[in-house]
């Protein structure tokens, strides 16, 4: 057990916390989720909001991460990887995989000699007519999804 | 026995006062009468008791000349279920793989098979490692043995008991019906199938995402186990069931088989019941992969065993100020400040430091995990691999039904935040403002080490683990916002750390202190994490009980 | 390189006569017959030539059993990740240097988002933002095809934007009746280079001049096989039109290009529509559109336009690409991991630009025969040996193989390499045609012969033999010929012979013609002379 301690009179550890209160009228706006942004975002994600709830959702994550704004990154270039400074490895041009046609269907639904199947492509989405607004009944995870 | 540490159970193997075959069964016997945790998902004991055969055979040949046995010939172990096991299931905790099984090992699992450890099952998570609670698993939760009522000791008829004679055929019902069995009919959200003697929700989660294997190696189930940290999967957990959880530096382990959440913060997590454990654990899986370009391909990782007698004198230990948090727990607050005092007693130099960007890190985390989960996400489509919709009228509407069925609302809903995130209009705005935040939050870091610091000093989590009703009251992202708090930031850095137990809090649970060292001198910063170790003498969780 | 190195002089507005600064004064009066030009940019995929993939070690190879040269990689396998190729960085840096490209020492791979069957993963590793190669230029002749070898030929330079190193994407067949797809991943993780122009181009024959300039580049670094019935060699056509001195139009994609002819063919056909698209007053949409071509026709890809964002991101799972010179190699690298541009440099071999040079000053060929020679894959080694071995009219014996020899060898499909005929040989039969031992339709057949593999030279024997034995026979014979075709002249029609017999030249040339039909050794020239003598004689 921990016996709390009453005092701790040279601590190093700070008594309080530090951190900036972000004010939240100086954060620029949450874009408005429109139909069309949602609509594309469903067209380029191939899975559906499925109702208000998803819709909030993103707008409480972009809402969340809008604090980012109150950085100062003039200057600063983006960080992809800490490996930055690090050199591709090179690989040798030989054939060392491959040749395991077994494993590569193993996991696959469907097959038809060997190939892999696919409905066919080239189709657009189908708009679902969906209702975004307030007061869906309900936030049921299942849906009358790609009917 | 279950509570020796990895070395002791190596040594005893290693002098004949344990058999691999004895310590298998204990281990299988364990993890079935702890079953209702729902730590393990898939178990593979058959195997395990083949693995365990093996070992049990080179034991006896070499002998005690250990120069030909193996480093963990016989060791029983857990693997997290995203890494990939070769025959046999790997799910994400999602129903997008649940009939998934690789035709390949992991480097790491491979790795660990090839020094003879014993692979006991795979353990639970929350669906692709996106969580904090290992609460949102097909699965259904992962409960903490911390302070945990079991059942089924009192449930299941005398007899039954003795399960290592049920368990002996592949084909008993504990391994064909298996955990996965039991829980596959579990509805997402609502718990296992076995109440335990608590009221409702009113036991502790195990912390996550790796929370299977944190409570499989707190409840004695294993020796070591396998775990992901992405923005603190591995320490989270490890903090909450009172155990080591090691985020190593990125690049030393390979990714190699870990199916990824986000490739540019994670690395395989080591979980286990001391310090020298981790390491021992860490030495035999580091180094360089072909398969990964992002492993180190020079000498500037060296494995070694930890000293015995640390001194910490000629020690920096940095404290930084901006992990004074809110919501900070005084339980947490006081074993922090406890810590400081025993190094500073012991003759380090403690200093308050600064990492200003501290507090950013997690909206960082969020946009940058966001968008590599669209991007990650994007291959599961049901024609190689993974849930198949029935629906062919098109390409994009199987899609569309495959990975609406397959995936949660949690996944979804990152992969739309995430294609949000990198919409051409945004890019700029979000993905790229979040990298150059990552920029400065991996700048604070160096400064404080360029400055002198040796090693950082952290709470890991805010408060000891949280009751499971209180922490499903909230949707996953505000826990994500303060269950990751103090571990992301090190993700961002690529830097190592690791959480060793501290003490119980007043409600009996375990809490840990994060030591975060400097990049690829994880030896340093484990040595300190030993030395601290060594100071607070953590007694580990003891289940030995159920065994009667 | 700012500004597009082929600059076109300002066109005399049609109406008025004024210069394009002021078309917009006159842009109220009739449009239709204002002058277009089609604006032209290309995307090239070329396969890069290397035993495995960009990113893994499974085969390359062509027609493979199908899914079995599929790492789990390539199949995007969950966990797994890539490992670059050395000798597609190599064969990437050789054709930037080759395209007088900007190689940028530190190059990054992104990752391009878009849902297709045959894209296993939901996104293609390219390059983005820091392409291997950037800003190069390539000079090449426009081959029109009227040119006559007397004349310089025109050359136009084209301005290349970028080289990336990319994965190429599975092949889906797609099956109507069963309505599904069919998926093949052997040719997914290949490396391609895609190669991007700036619009600089403007008709179907430019662009087509420009292909084979850089196909003629690539085969000779020996960076892909072009082969574009393989699929090796793909190229897509950005197409716009405008008028002279305003700003582009909309463009259009046609995507898929798979022959030369189609690229000309399609740009062609799509200038024409945009044209008349704008000339009838209509809008060009911003479609992709494919050739088809049995109709001629290029058509939308998709029944409609929908807003593409492919979400480009770093690859995460790739440090960024080093490449160095003799300048800047790092200490203690381990020379495996070492791609020098000065090295790539020195092996590049002589380009096709130097080799036609050489060609023209060495055997003092027109620009035109040099350039014909040096774009036939295989042509400018194979000329270099016939002439080596019958050195006395290199000029004829270049007229001989662009016409009878690749006339043959496209009858019979073949490639240079697939010839099994010496040069010497070949040589000889150029000789005794040129001393007029053969007629043309002899040397065909001797060429045709010689094709065979093994070759046969039972015709160029008889020649052989004829020339040695003189000629005494074969007048005697071409006369019994002559006369021959006399006599079935007078049986023909009397109303056409009354009426080419008023005309002595037109019957003469028509009695010749029909004696060289009967026999492949009648020269007309020689049957001419035997028809005036027997005419004569009557």
């Amino acid at each position: 057990m921990i016996h709390r301690s009453t005092s701790f009179l040279l601590s190093f550890v700070p008594s309080a916390p530090s951190w900036t209160t972000i004010d939240e009228n100086k954060l620029p706006k949450v874009p408005e989720l429109t139909t069309d942004v949602i609509e594309l975002l469903e067209r380029l994600s191939l899975v559906e909001f499925n109702n208000k709830a998803g819709v909030d959702r993103l707008t409480k994550v972009i809402q969340s991460v809008n604090r980012l704004y109150t950085v100062d990154t003039d200057g600063v270039e983006p960080l992809d990887t800490v490996l930055e400074d690090r050199v591709l490895h090179l690989r040798d041009d030989d054939v060392t995989d491959g040749n395991c046609r077994k494993d590569i269907i193993s996991n696959a639904t469907k097959t038809v000699e060997d190939y892999f199947v696919a409905p066919p492509g080239n189709i657009p989405l189908m708009k679902i007519e969906r209702d975004y607004k307030p007061d869906t009944k309900s936030d049921s995870t299942e849906s009358d999804s790609a009917t | 026995m279950l509570s020796l540490s990895l070395k002791e159970a190596l040594s005893r193997l290693k002098d004949g006062s344990l058999s691999a075959k004895e310590l298998c069964e204990k281990c299988i016997d364990r993890a079935v009468k702890t079953r209702e945790l729902n730590a393990i998902v898939t178990p593979t004991y058959s195997q395990a008791r083949k693995q365990a055969e093996v070992a049990a055979q080179t034991w006896s040949r070499t002998g005690k000349s250990t120069t030909s046995a193996r480093k963990l010939e016989g060791l029983p172990i857990v693997v997290k279920d995203n890494f990939c096991t070769k025959g046999v299931h790997t799910t994400c905790a999602s129903r997008m793989l649940e009939n998934y099984v690789p035709p390949y090992n992991a480097t790491v699992v491979q790795r660990l098979f090839t020094q003879g450890a014993v692979l006991l099952g795979k353990s639970n998570m929350d669906e692709y490692g996106m969580g904090s609670g290992s609460v949102d698993s097909i699965f259904g939760p992962v409960r903490n043995p911390w302070k945990y009522e079991f059942t089924n000791t009192r449930t299941i008829p005398e007899g039954t008991l003795d399960t290592s004679s049920l368990l002996a055929s592949p084909q008993s019902p504990g391994e064909a019906l298996g955990t996965r069995g039991l829980h596959r009919s579990v509805h997402p959200g609502t718990g296992g199938s076995n109440p335990g003697l608590h009221e409702e929700g009113a036991w502790r989660v195990a912390g996550g995402s790796s929370g299977g294997s944190a409570a499989a190696v707190a409840a004695g189930i294993c020796f070591g186990a396998l775990g992901s940290d992405t923005g603190g999967s591995t320490r989270n957990p490890s903090s909450y069931c009172g155990v080591v959880g090691l985020k190593s530096s990125y690049g030393l382990l390979s990714r190699h088989g870990l199916i990824p959440l986000v490739n540019s913060l994670e690395v395989p997590g080591i979980m286990a019941r001391s310090v020298d454990d981790v390491n021992t654990l860490q030495n035999i899986m580091a180094g360089t992969d072909e398969h990964d370009s992002t492993t180190l391909t020079d000498d500037r990782f060296v494995t070694s065993d930890l000293p015995e007698d640390i001194d910490v004198k000629h020690l920096h230990i940095g404290i930084p100020k901006e992990y004074h948090a809110p919501g900070l727990s005084p339980d947490v607050l006081d074993a922090w400040r406890r810590a400081a005092d025993k190094f500073e007693q012991a003759g380090a130099k403690v200093t308050e430091v600064s990492l200003p960007h501290t507090q950013y890190s997690i909206l960082c985390y969020i946009v940058l995990c966001c968008c590599e989960v669209a991007s990650n996400m994007a291959r599961y489509d049901g024609i190689e691999y993974g849930h198949r919709g029935q629906q062919e009228l098109s390409t994009e509407q199987m899609y569309a039904m495959s990975r609406h069925e397959g995936f949660n609302e949690v996944v979804r809903g990152r992969i739309f935040a995430g294609n949000f995130f990198l919409l051409r209009r945004n890019y700029e705005q979000y993905f790229l403002k979040a990298q150059r935040v990552r920029r400065l939050i991996k700048d604070d870091f160096t400064r404080v080490f360029d400055e002198g610091v040796n090693v950082l000093l952290t709470p890991t989590t805010l408060t000891d683990a949280p009751r499971y009703d209180w922490f499903t009251a909230a949707d996953n992202r505000t826990r994500n916002e303060e269950q990751d708090i103090f571990t992301q930031p090190i993700n961002m850095a690529g830097i190592p750390a690791v959480t060793v137990p501290a003490g119980l809090t007043s409600n009996g649970l375990p809490i840990g202190l994060q030591f975060i060292g400097q990049m690829f001198k994880d030896k340093e910063m484990l040595t300190v994490a030993k030395w601290f170790e060594q100071q607070v003498q953590f007694e580990n969780l003891n289940l030995d009980h159920l065994d009667n | 390189m700012a500004a597009p190195m082929r600059v076109r002089a300002p066109r005399l507005c049609q109406i008025c006569k004024c210069f394009p600064s002021s078309f917009l004064r006159c842009s109220s009066s009739t449009t239709s017959k204002r002058k277009w030009e089609g604006v032209v940019g290309l995307e090239i995929h070329a396969q890069i030539l290397a035993e495995s993939k960009l990113f893994s070690g499974a085969c390359t190879k062509f027609g493979g059993t199908t899914n079995n040269q599929v790492s789990l990689f390539d199949a995007a396998f969950p966990g797994t990740l890539p490992a670059i190729n050395r000798r597609c960085v190599e064969a990437g840096g050789q054709t930037a240097l080759a395209l007088n490209c900007q190689i940028n020492k530190v190059s990054k791979f992104d990752r391009k988002h878009y849902f297709y069957a045959d894209l296993p993963a939901g996104y293609q590793i390219t390059q983005l933002r820091q392409p291997l190669a950037k800003q190069g230029s390539l000079r090449f002749p426009i081959l029109r095809g009227d040119i006559s070898p007397k004349c310089p030929l025109d050359y136009m330079t084209v301005r290349l934007e970028q080289i990336q190193l990319e994965q190429d994407s599975g092949k889906s067949i797609h099956n109507e009746d069963d309505k599904q797809s069919l998926i093949d991943l052997n040719r997914a993780g290949v490396g391609l280079m895609e190669i991007i122009t700036a619009p600089d181009l403007s008709s179907g024959l430019e662009s087509v001049s420009f292909l084979r300039e850089l196909i003629g580049i690539l085969t000779t670094v020996s960076t892909c096989n072009c082969k574009m019935e393989e699929g090796s060699f793909r190229v897509d056509a950005n197409i716009s039109v405008h008028q002279p001195g305003e700003p582009l139009g909309t463009r259009v994609e046609v995507k898929n290009l798979n022959s030369i002819r189609s690229v000309k063919n399609a740009i062609d056909y799509e200038i024409r529509r945009q044209k008349q698209q704008l000339q009838q007053g209509k809008q060009i949409i911003n479609d992709t559109r494919s050739w088809d071509v049995s109709a001629g026709l290029t058509l939308p890809m998709r029944d409609k336009e929908i807003e593409l964002d492919y979400r480009f991101m770093p690859e995460p799972n790739l440090p960024p690409l080093h490449v160095y010179d003799n300048t800047s190699i790092p200490a203690g690298l381990n020379p495996s991991q070492i791609v020098n541009i000065d090295v790539l440099q020195q092996q590049l071999p002589p380009l096709p630009a130097q080799q036609k040079q050489d060609l023209v000053t060495t055997y003092g060929l027109p620009e035109l025969y040099a350039h014909r020679i040096e774009v036939k894959p295989g042509m400018r080694d194979y000329y270099k040996k016939v002439v080596e071995a019958r050195p006395k009219d290199p000029i004829y014996i270049a007229v001989r193989m662009m016409g009878e020899l690749l006339g043959e060898m496209n009858k019979k499909k073949l490639e240079f390499n697939d010839i099994t005929c010496s040069p010497e040989t070949f040589g000889e039969a150029c000789d005794l045609r040129k001393l007029n031992a053969m007629t043309t339709r002899e040397f065909e057949k001797v060429v045709e012969d010689l094709l065979e593999n093994p070759p046969s030279e039972t015709h160029l024997n008889r020649i052989r033999k004829r020339l040695l034995m003189g000629s005494r026979d074969s007048d005697e014979q071409l006369e019994s010929i002559c006369r021959q075709v006399l006599e079935d002249f007078e049986q023909g029609s009397h109303l056409k012979n009354a009426k080419l017999k008023r005309n002595p030249e037109k019957l003469l040339i028509f009695l010749a013609q029909q004696a060289t039909k009967k026999s492949v050794e009648v020269r007309f020239v020689h049957a001419r002379t035997v028809f005036k003598k027997l005419l004569n004689k009557e």
